[in-house]
């Protein structure tokens, strides 16, 4: 592309194009720009535009069209290869190299930004071995007294610098990072000074002063980012001008910075917040050479927090001014700085009692955007905020001072309550203040699942809940006061550790009152509340409230959970529904009498909400609610599960037709239960639907397998005569499923539980012609990717086989895919890898599988194979031998989402859908240990003296001790 | 180089304790610095200044005489000229001018071409006043820059200062001494020009139980810079020369000499494990040990550094530093009020963390685990930064039952805190301890108690914080623990196709097998 003015023109011409609003416009425009991207002078093109148009439009479509090209194309990805050319020629590279500074220097604000950021992608690129020249080029412009070329520069060089303060250290890091500081440290202090000095003199010019603290914000990032990898011999030298002026800039103050916006921090505020960040940062790396100046700047950020003011705009220098104290008081060498009983009265005075006020944002967000507040208060996502900041300090100053710092807010805490008590209507925000106080003083340790773990045993919490959190609860009305309400029951939960039993067991129809409040974080509090009290343990791993205790409230604590699903704001309130899903699985029978009313309701909220699913969590716990209601009703009357297939199919029928993919798997799930419920030859309405159920479409989803395996299997439990007699036409199918998952590493384990499925219960004549190619399916597998996974799997599945089908009938088959395949699977895989197999009835259906092959399996007494034989005995026993998986007992009632392994949004597994473990051997053999010594004595007496033989002389003396046992245990010996 | 080092370490965490001797990190990583230099090391170069030289001048009637002052002029003349008179005021001024506390005016003599001439005077062995102002004078120009110590040795002084060693008058053997440890300290090709000029037999020569106590603290410093510095090391049969004098002199009264004679050997442990065990073989470790603990800083500080360099070594050259005792004084160390010697100290536990698990055994034995716990929850960063690093360390190649014991001390607490730290390295490195952490809880079973603990200890909203992290590294250690413990790929031979009734097609090539 020439430099010319017809390709300006063209080029204009596009640029404006792909402004326009309309894609068949802007689309187009966008492919012919991209398209001529790789010829030379389209940059430079770009960058004349960007100067000299003379629409702005134009100007700044241009340097963003420049901006992104460079970000595109700059960087050179190793060699150049075919995809990848290198699309900047290097003429083009050394001319942009050579003019981007003083033309990004010389262009307004909004193009500055944009070509600031482009040399700081070339600069990463670049910088400083192919563009030496930059950094004088920048520091000479320090000299020109522009502040807004100055400022150019400035944060040209912050977005260069910055990448310090993340990076790892290396030679070539620092080796540039020295290179910067040689040539950088000394104009930016000087720049540093002569800003400070300018400050003083435009002390009445509001747009000076505007444009020269934008500068000090700068140079504050700078210092960070030049000091952020270690502390360079330049900033210690100068730490005097440095600190000095940073201390004295955190205590200036000047009515012309101030802003009025509420919001948004100001000028003055950002900069006294980076340099908080500055002494942090020195405080913390460099405490030896920074320790003069350290005591300077605690007493200058506390005076700061004494002075400034509750606007949300100051919240992050306050919350950033608090951690910095609070990392400060933690240490021990800076005790004495805080031990003056004055200074922690000042602090918890001045500085934490104000900061942990109820302040009107946090009221606007309580009343109108409760999620969010719920979200802050309840799950800690509030690491930036006042109070958090504020807390913070409280659990720093306890860790030397806790008894004074006690004393001194109880003083506070008992002022609050009697302001509270002279007027509640209008000083109910003192209580407030008082119970956040407790809390988080008395809160050392707290987790989401058990709440405060560890408390301080100063504060005398069950004293403070009667007196003051229970008679709040108490009170008539549940819609007065509602953040008070809401402070009261986050007391219980976070505290129901602490609070004795029978003080919960008092608030529990307190709770299900409160279930009833108009205000969403009121109604949520207290579903979360009873969840949460639900599911503690008490002794012997049981629930420490129990279906008895709760029977009185049976009918109103259901009735208040759906009526709160109907309240304005929690129709999908996933709080209130995993309180139903726990109440049901505390309540257990007693929920019998309300289950018709009740699944009528979770049916109508499951069609509402599969119009739209949006609350994951919410519909997750609905369908464990369902399940529940299943399970409970069904142990009790198994002929329940027609009025629940009845209740449930026309909404899942529904769900299924509309494909609401988030429900499918869910919808699987409950089928399986319900299919599983039936003692029966499997009804003709799960039959019709069978043939769906192997549409590819369905299992390329990775979130429906695990479920439709599941369904599949509940089908073959309950129908397999069926299947082979009415809908043998779909074995293929049902087959080509099992190759499906057996190709994948990830599903692999799901085939097998479809084909050990298959081999249990299908009648053998239909699946007689399939067989081998089943095992060339497996072989292939194992030859071209096994994972330790695979093999597991692939090792219970043969035994499976072999138990089912007979040890010969299992050689006969290997050895018919290749010659002495067997043999093979036996010395490469069997014997070295069957320790590897875990679970209870997996390591049975092995032995058993072994047992088999090694009694009733003529080749392996007469061939070759014969070799193999000990080896394979070995194996067994060191299978039994192996300590026992002590499987977790169960434990499903405290489930919650995140604790359900391979949890992911596609499948969410119903734990109360759970499907009891099944042992295909179980009748078959009850001990194995047994079992071999009475298979090896039945084969010694058929062929008397060569067992004997096989076993004292080559069985290792451990492993024959061990079978020595069996064989005693058994009463049998070997011939 | 960072993501290869960084991965290179990874591996070998992942390997556990299959090479557990490559966790020990040499001294020096990088060798760019951007700190002021340390205040704590051994001076390289010194000068002789004259209010400290005349105190003990040994130039006799120096005071009666004071020194006329000449100009340059008058200075280049008297030196090329004859009269040996004027030679002495002129090299006497000369060397008056280069003591002067501030700003000697070392370039201008050099400019003066008068060096030659100088050295020329050394060897003036009749006028012995005469050679001692010129050693004098050449002594405080090679104390300068490169630059400066080059224009001696390019003036030929090196043997002539190596034969001024063995002259009767002990001021001037003294000064020679003093010279050629500032040549010494130059650097690698100055210090083996002298070991190549055989400096070391007369200047061992000079070592006898009748030695000054003063001259002996001259020797033993050159002795030391004869030893110091890499790339190259200095020559092995020049150490082994060394070393039998050095093991001598660390049984001094003086504590310079001691220390200085620590410095020597905390050099010749800075190195390949071979170099280690030339010293290991000298059986000077206990010596080491017990220096360690001395209450002498300029002592402690250079035996701390010999002996933290020995575990750099292998495993059985830690073991020897073990039956030394180091052990035993690591805890007082990693107490010490001074930051640089926490760091130091932390550096040596991080090393021998990093042997077998019978040295961690010993480590937790020795009661290393509760100082190791609070240098890591109170200590300097410096000294945090090395804590972490002992903590990965102990974490990767630890039995189970070793780390159930660091975590019994008390170790989770401050290592989640290091999660604030503001340096992409530690907390990448204290991610990784966590990892360990996790894997240990796995085999227990404990892994939820575990996730409780670190939720507890507010460690799980630092670790998810992290995954916002700008470093690539930090966040995806962040989140792969995140998802491992905290949150709740395809065969295409083998994917079946589909038939005409919609449903896949169960079918396969059969091909041959061997597993």
């Amino acid at each position: 592309m020439e430099l010319s003015d017809a390709n300006l023109q063209t080029l204009t011409e596009y640029l404006k194009k792909t402004l326009d609003p309309d894609p068949a416009i802007r689309r187009p425009a966008e492919k012919f720009l991209e398209s001529v991207e790789g010829s030379q002078n389209y940059p430079l093109l770009l960058l004349m535009l960007l100067e000299k148009s003379q629409e702005n439009v134009i100007k700044v479509c241009a340097s963003v069209t420049f901006k992104n090209y460079i970000k595109r194309n700059w960087r050179i990805v190793g060699i150049a290869v075919e995809d990848e050319p290198n699309k900047i020629c290097e003429s083009d590279r050394i001319a942009i190299k050579a003019n981007i500074v003083p033309l990004m220097l010389s262009s307004p604000e909004q193009i500055q930004k944009q070509l600031s950021d482009a040399i700081s992608i070339i600069g990463r690129e670049d910088f400083p071995q192919k563009w030496p020249d930059l950094l004088t080029e920048m520091v000479t412009r320090f000299q020109s007294g522009d502040f807004h070329v100055i400022n150019g520069v400035l944060r040209t060089a912050h977005s260069l610098f910055k990448r310090y303060r993340h990076e790892f250290k290396s030679n070539e890091l620092w080796a540039e990072i020295k290179l910067v500081l040689g040539a950088f440290a000394l104009p930016l202090t000087d720049l540093f000074k002569a800003t400070i000095e300018l400050c003083s003199t435009h002390t009445n010019d509001a747009s000076a002063l505007k444009v020269l603290f934008s500068s000090l914000i700068l140079i504050a990032k700078l210092f960070y980012s030049l000091n952020f990898q270690d502390l360079p011999e330049f900033f210690e030298d100068n730490m005097e001008t440095w600190m000095t002026n940073f201390h004295r800039l955190l205590t200036l103050d000047n009515k012309l910075l101030q802003t009025d916006d509420e919001e948004e921090a100001g000028l003055l505020e950002l900069l006294k917040s980076q340099i908080c960040d500055n002494a942090a940062l020195y405080a913390q790396k460099y405490d030896e050479e920074f320790q003069p100046y350290l005591p300077r700047f605690v007493t200058a950020i506390w005076n700061l927090l004494v002075t400034t003011g509750q606007e949300v705009k100051y919240d992050l220098l306050v919350s950033n001014a608090i951690q910095f104290l609070a990392s400060v008081c933690e240490r021990p060498h800076y005790k004495h700085l805080f031990e003056d009983q004055n200074t922690l009265t000042s602090i918890c005075e001045k500085v934490i009692v104000p900061n942990m006020e109820f302040r009107a944002a946090d009221e606007e967000a309580f009343e109108d955007n409760s999620e969010e507040y719920i979200r802050r208060d309840l799950e800690g996502s509030d690491i930036d905020t006042r109070r958090r900041a504020a807390c913070d300090l409280v659990r720093g100053l306890c860790k030397f001072f806790e008894g004074p710092v006690t004393g001194i807010f109880s003083g506070y805490v008992n002022s609050m309550l009697q302001e509270y008590a002279k007027n509640p209507s209008v000083n109910w925000k003192h209580k407030d203040a008082a119970i956040y106080l407790v809390t988080s003083l008395a809160s050392k340790a707290q987790t989401q699942k058990h709440g405060i773990t560890q408390a301080n045993e100063l504060v005398n919490l069950t004293e403070f809940f009667v007196n003051h959190i229970q008679p709040d609860l108490k009170s008539a009305s549940v819609n007065e006061f509602p953040v008070l309400k809401a402070d009261g029951i986050k007391y219980i939960m976070i505290f129901r550790n602490q609070v004795p039993k029978e003080q919960l067991l008092l608030s529990i129809p307190l709770l299900i009152n409160h279930l009833q409040a108009e205000s969403i974080v009121v109604h949520t509090y207290a579903a979360h509340a009873l969840e949460r009290l639900f599911t503690m343990r008490g002794t012997n791993n049981t629930t420490l409230f129990t279906a008895a205790e709760m029977a009185p409230f049976v009918e109103v604590l259901l009735t208040n959970l759906f009526k709160a699903l109907t309240l304005p704001g929690s129709s999908e309130n996933e709080y209130i529904m995993k309180a139903i899903m726990r109440s049901f699985s505390l309540l257990q029978e007693s929920i019998i009498p309300y289950i018709p009313s009740v699944i009528t309701q979770l049916t109508q909220k499951l069609l509402a909400v599969s119009k739209n699913p949006s609350k994951p969590h919410f519909n997750h716990y609905m369908f464990e609610s369902i399940c529940l209601s299943i399970r409970i009703t069904c142990k009790a009357n198994p002929d329940a599960v027609g009025s629940f297939e009845e209740a449930l199919f026309m909404v899942f029928t529904e769900i299924l037709q509309n494909d609401v993919q988030e429900f499918i798997p869910y919808v699987f799930q409950v089928m399986s239960l319900l299919l599983e419920m039936h003692k029966n030859e499997i009804p003709s309405s799960y039959m019709a639907l069978f043939p769906h159920l192997l549409q590819p479409v369905l299992w390329e989803r990775t979130g429906n397998i695990p479920p439709l395996v599941r369904l599949l299997q509940a089908y073959l439990e309950r129908g397999a005569n069926t299947i082979a007699s009415a809908a043998a036409d779909k074995i293929p199918g049902l087959l080509g499923v099992f190759q499906k998952l057996i190709a994948s590493k990830a599903n692999d384990h799901q085939g097998f539980y479809l084909l050990n499925s298959i081999i249990e219960h299908m009648p053998p004549e239909s699946v007689d012609q399939y067989r081998k190619q089943i095992f060339i399916l497996l072989f292939q597998r194992l030859q071209n990717s096994k994972t330790t996974k695979f093999i597991k799997s692939f090792l219970v599945f043969i035994n499976l086989y072999c138990v089912k089908y007979g040890a010969l009938a299992l050689q006969e088959i290997f050895d018919s895919i290749q010659p002495k395949m067997f043999g093979m699977v036996l010395e490469k895989i069997i014997i070295p890898e069957i320790q590897k197999v875990s679970g209870q009835v997996e390591k049975k259906i092995c032995a058993v599988g072994i047992t088999k092959i090694l009694t009733e399996c003529p080749p392996m007494m007469d061939t070759e194979y014969t070799k193999l034989w000990i080896p394979l005995l070995q194996a067994l026993i060191g299978l039994f031998e192996l300590p026992e998986d002590d499987t977790i007992p169960d434990e499903e009632h405290f489930v919650d989402i995140e604790d359900t392994p391979g949890y992911q949004t596609a499948f969410s597994q119903l734990a109360f859908a759970g499907r009891k473990e099944h042992d295909p051997v179980g009748e078959m053999v009850n001990n194995p240990r047994i079992h071999l010594a009475q298979s090896l004595h039945r084969l010694s007496t058929a062929c008397p003296g060569r067992v004997g033989d096989f076993h004292t002389t080559s069985l290792n003396a451990e492993a024959l001790q061990y079978l020595q046992g069996y064989l005693q245990a058994a009463s049998v010996t070997l011939l | 180089p960072v993501m290869s080092e960084h991965s290179e370490r990874m591996k070998k965490f992942k390997n556990r304790g299959k090479d557990a001797a490559a966790l020990r990190r040499q001294r020096v990583e990088v060798n760019i610095e951007l700190r002021k230099a340390k205040k704590d090391e051994q001076i390289l170069k010194r000068r002789s200044i004259s209010i400290a030289a005349m105190e003990k001048s040994p130039s006799p009637g120096e005071d009666k005489n004071p020194v006329i002052p000449l100009s340059l002029g008058e200075i280049v003349e008297a030196v090329n000229g004859s009269n040996a008179e004027l030679q002495l005021q002129a090299t006497q001024a000369t060397r008056k001018m280069l003591s002067r506390q501030k700003d000697p005016p070392l370039n201008q003599i050099i400019e003066l071409g008068i060096i030659p001439r100088l050295v020329e005077f050394l060897t003036h062995a009749d006028n012995a006043p005469l050679q001692f102002e010129a050693a004098w004078a050449l002594t405080n120009i090679a104390s300068g820059t490169s630059e400066h110590t080059r224009a001696v040795v390019e003036g030929g002084a090196i043997p002539a200062f190596i034969s001024l060693l063995s002259s009767p008058h002990m001021h001037i053997s003294e000064q020679a001494v003093w010279a050629l440890g500032n040549i010494a300290g130059d650097g690698p090709p100055y210090r083996d020009a002298l070991i190549n000029c055989n400096v070391i037999p007369p200047l061992l020569a000079l070592v006898s139980p009748v030695t000054p106590v003063g001259f002996l603290r001259n020797i033993t410093w050159t002795l030391s810079n004869l030893c110091r510095n890499k790339n190259p090391y200095p020559p092995l049969d020049a150490v082994r020369k060394l070393l039998p004098v050095l093991i001598c002199l660390l049984e001094h009264e003086d504590k310079e000499i001691i220390s200085d004679s620590c410095w020597a050997l905390s050099y010749l442990t800075d190195g390949s494990n071979d170099r280690i065990q030339i010293v290991v073989d000298t059986g000077i470790l206990p010596r080491l040990v017990e220096l360690m603990g001395s209450p002498q800083l300029i002592v402690m500080t250079p035996a701390l550094r010999a002996v933290g360099n020995v575990v750099t070594g292998t495993d059985e050259q830690t073991q020897a530093a073990i039956d030394a005792g180091v052990l035993a004084v690591l805890p007082l160390l990693l107490r010490h009020s001074k930051p640089s010697i926490q760091k130091e100290a932390a550096w040596t536990l991080s090393n021998i963390a990093a042997g077998p698990c019978q040295q961690i055994q010993q480590l937790i034995t020795c009661g290393l685990l509760p100082p190791l716990v609070e240098l890591l929850a109170k200590g300097d960063f410096k000294a945090q930064k090395e804590a972490v690093w002992a903590v990965a360390n102990f974490t990767t190649g630890g039995t189970v039952e070793q780390v159930v014991e660091l975590v019994q001390s008390g170790v989770l607490k401050p290592l989640l805190n290091l999660l604030l730290a503001k340096d992409s390295k530690t907390i990448l490195v204290v991610l990784d301890s966590i990892s360990n952490l996790f894997l240990a809880a796995e085999k227990l079973g404990e892994t939820e108690r575990l996730c409780l603990m670190v939720e507890e200890l507010g460690g799980l909203e630092k670790i998810e914080a992290l995954q916002t992290h700008e470093n690539n590294m930090v966040y995806r250690a962040a989140l792969s623990i995140i998802e491992k413990y905290f949150s709740g790929e395809e065969n295409p031979d083998l994917q079946p196709g589909t038939d005409q009734d919609g449903l896949y097609n169960f079918s396969v090539e059969k091909q041959d097998f061997d597993f």
